[in-house]
């Protein structure tokens, strides 16, 4: 019972430390919204070529002529309220990010399969084949994956299955299947049983997906591998090794007991995945977040910029909580 | 196992290098040769170790070379960046690779060996002036960015308490974002100030010009090549903060870090006399592995169409022009990105090796390795003589 104490008060520390990272995001994003832009409301109405009443008019709408505390809590309740109105389209900014958010999801949750799927094997071989070539090998390819530009290996996958071989589609998304549970369409379209909409998102999404991972792929064998070592070279491994008990299960004990920091360096993946999709949704024509938010600083489109870096930061901050919340559920030493 | 204990060219040259940089520095002080032998030993046995590594020494070389075209690039390049031979003959707009083309108002010919882009300008030159762009941000971007980060995570970590918290508050609310988003984001909204900054600034701006190659009409231009230094320095040191201050925690707690104290030194003595030198290997190994990320960062945001714009030469920003025109022009994405990851993969493989070199489990066998070399050749002069 001492230890479910613990949990709940280093829960709740967690959770107390979560509200001022919050509130610093939020200022990150005041400033560079309203504080660096030399003249706000001509950079909010579009730039060099706005009118003068659209100047006029954007001041007032988005209190840029008030006090900077004024503005902040504009900036914040219009956040947290979804009133923030996107000049260009007017719709609520959130709306308009919100359409886009499940399907630069999509797209992380691929390539984190991807990176599971790559990374973890080749981590675990390449531990298990130690100082050969296999090994080698393996971290060679990690330190490629690092050093891959994305867009680069995007484009070269492109010509390949696209150009050449005609294999896989480049416009357009495909469409949601009719029920909505989770707000993600391909998570959906397995729950309601639509197969053929499940095959669509994934013939749309696996080529991105791949190219994304690559790069975390290398992290994540790199990682595998050395937490791999570093457990299967613990005393309770040679322990058991006098044992007698079989190579196999010896394995499996040293793979829990590495398991935990990888869970850790997964979550962290995850994130960082979402973080790459302005690239990979460019090179690719995905109309996600990470389009939206390069076509929206094109566009001088303030509203949306803040707005998509606000979610962003939102998604990548959770995903460290949770993260560290799993963590300490695992591992109970981490709940000091 | 004979040829381990054979000292090669590249030892000679280990050597040498550590003799010309102790005399070096001994100009400056005196009797720093004398005083710091053991030092100048380990430098030494750092070099032998990393000759015996293949993957590490491919890395200097790459390494190396992308400094040598970093300093020579733009001067090394057969045409300049900003003239564009489609204006004299039609026929250099995007003129496949291996491509002769007849100049008119210059009456020479121009080959493209690695083919020419929109504005009929050739590739290779583009590559070569590139490099300096990517040099001197990735300088400029670890020069500024990371001792902001160690100095603060110093601060932070040697005087904990109030500071300890406000340092690292403001430190995570930075990382709370992705690296990229908040690159993007600040890349987006910076130029029209360091615009304005670098124009009211003529002598600097010129030195700016000078350090990327830059003719005086790209003045106009500086403000957005400004903003994506500024934007990863800004993204870049919360990182080094954290490292800094998570050691310097478990540094302080050392004995002779409470008799530095008990002997009246001043805490700024302490923080970069005694604590820093302990804990600048991990950093140091960090920074290498850095430059192929910051590399990596640049040209993805020229990618994304931030930061410099044409006719400056820039890695990313070719692949951007060049994405209208494929596949008929693969060229202009093919050449550039395969030199961007040939400049990361050469600073990953480089600070990979630096990892093994500087981390104690794995160097002690290496020094080994060495020291026994020594001893064999001490045998080796006794029987010769």
């Amino acid at each position: 019972m001492i230890k479910l104490a613990e949990l709940k008060k280093f829960l709740i520390r967690r959770i107390l430390t979560f509200l001022p990272t919050l509130i610093g995001v939020t200022l990150i994003v005041f400033i560079i919204a309203y504080v660096i832009p030399a003249d706000p409301a001509r950079a909010w109405a579009g730039g060099e070529k706005a009118s003068q009443e659209a100047i006029a008019r954007i001041k007032a709408q988005y209190h840029l002529d008030k006090p900077w505390y004024d503005q902040y809590w504009f900036l914040v309740s219009g956040l947290a309220k979804n009133t923030l109105i996107d000049p260009r389209t007017s719709n609520p900014v959130m709306d308009d990010v919100g359409k886009r958010f499940p399907k630069t999801f999509e797209l992380a949750l691929v390539a984190f399969f991807f990176v599971i799927l790559i990374g973890v094997p080749l981590g675990i071989l390449s531990a298990l084949k130690r100082n050969t070539w296999v090994d080698t090998i393996i971290r060679f390819f990690a330190l490629i994956g690092v050093s891959t530009p994305v867009f680069w290996l995007g484009y070269i996958l492109i010509f390949v299955f696209f150009v050449k071989f005609r294999l896989i589609n480049l416009a357009g998304f495909p469409a949601y299947p009719s029920h909505q549970i989770t707000h993600i369409p391909m998570i959906d379209a397995l729950l309601t049983g639509e197969f053929t909409i499940f095959k669509q998102h994934i013939g749309r999404l696996w080529l991105p997906g791949f190219v994304l991972g690559f790069q975390g792929a290398g992290v994540i064998a790199r990682f595998v591998r050395n937490s791999f070592l570093e457990a299967l070279s613990s005393d309770y491994i040679e322990f058991l090794k006098a044992k007698g008990v079989p190579k196999l299960k010896v394995y499996r004990h040293a793979l829990k007991n590495a398991l935990v920091p990888i869970i850790t360096v997964l979550g962290l993946q995850f994130g960082g995945l979402l973080a790459g999709a302005p690239i990979t949704e460019t090179v690719f024509g995905i109309p996600g977040m990470g389009r939206y938010a390069i076509q929206a600083i094109q566009n001088l489109d303030f509203p949306a910029v803040v707005a998509v870096t606000f979610i962003f930061a939102l998604v990548y901050v959770t995903a460290n909580l949770v993260v560290d919340i799993l963590y300490a559920v695992i591992d109970p030493r981490v709940r000091y | 196992m004979q040829e381990e204990y054979k000292k090669g060219i590249l030892d000679r040259l280990a050597d040498f290098l550590v003799i010309a940089l102790g005399s070096f520095i001994n100009i400056f002080k005196r009797d720093w040769k004398k005083k710091n032998k053991s030092k100048m030993e380990e430098w030494r046995l750092m070099l032998y170790a990393l000759n015996r590594s293949p993957p590490g020494l491919i890395g200097v070389f790459l390494v190396l070379v992308f400094i040598f075209f970093g300093v020579f690039g733009p001067r090394l390049a057969p045409w300049p960046y900003n003239y564009f031979p489609f204006f004299d003959n039609g026929t250099a707009y995007l003129a496949p690779p291996g491509t002769q083309v007849y100049l008119p108002s210059h009456e020479t010919i121009m080959s493209l060996h690695l083919g020419a882009d929109h504005y009929g300008r050739d590739l290779l030159s583009l590559l070569l002036a590139g490099a300096r762009t990517s040099f001197v941000i990735s300088i400029v971007v670890i020069v500024l960015g990371v001792p902001l980060g160690i100095l603060l995570g110093l601060i932070a970590g040697y005087y904990g308490g109030k500071t300890d918290e406000l340092v690292m508050r403001i430190t995570d609310m930075f990382l709370a974002f992705p690296a990229l988003i908040l690159a993007i984001a600040l890349s987006a909204v910076l130029p029209n100030r360091l615009q304005a900054f670098i124009s009211s600034h003529a002598h600097l701006q010129s030195f700016v010009l000078w350090l990327f190659g830059l003719h005086m009409r790209e003045a106009g231009n500086l403000g957005r090549l400004l903003s994506v230094i500024l934007a990863m320095i800004i993204v870049w040191w919360p990182a080094y903060a954290r490292i800094t201050r998570g050691s310097t925690l478990t540094e302080k707690e050392n004995l002779y870090v409470e008799a530095a104290r008990a002997i009246g030194l001043s805490s700024w003595t302490i923080m970069f006399k005694h604590i820093l030198p302990n804990i600048i290997g991990p950093i140091l190994v960090y920074i290498t592995l850095d430059f192929g990320s910051v590399i990596l960062m640049e040209a993805g945001l020229s990618f994304l169409g931030l930061g410099a714009t044409p006719p400056i030469a820039d890695w990313g920003r070719i692949v951007y022009d060049g994405t209208q025109f494929f596949p008929k022009a693969w060229w202009l994405i093919i050449y550039p990105g395969l030199v961007v990851m040939l400049v990361a993969l050469g600073w990953n493989l480089l600070g990979d090796t630096l990892r093994d070199i500087l981390d104690p489990k794995t160097r002690r066998s290496i020094e080994f390795k060495v020291k026994k070399t020594k001893k064999m050749e001490e045998k080796e002069g006794e029987e010769n003589a």
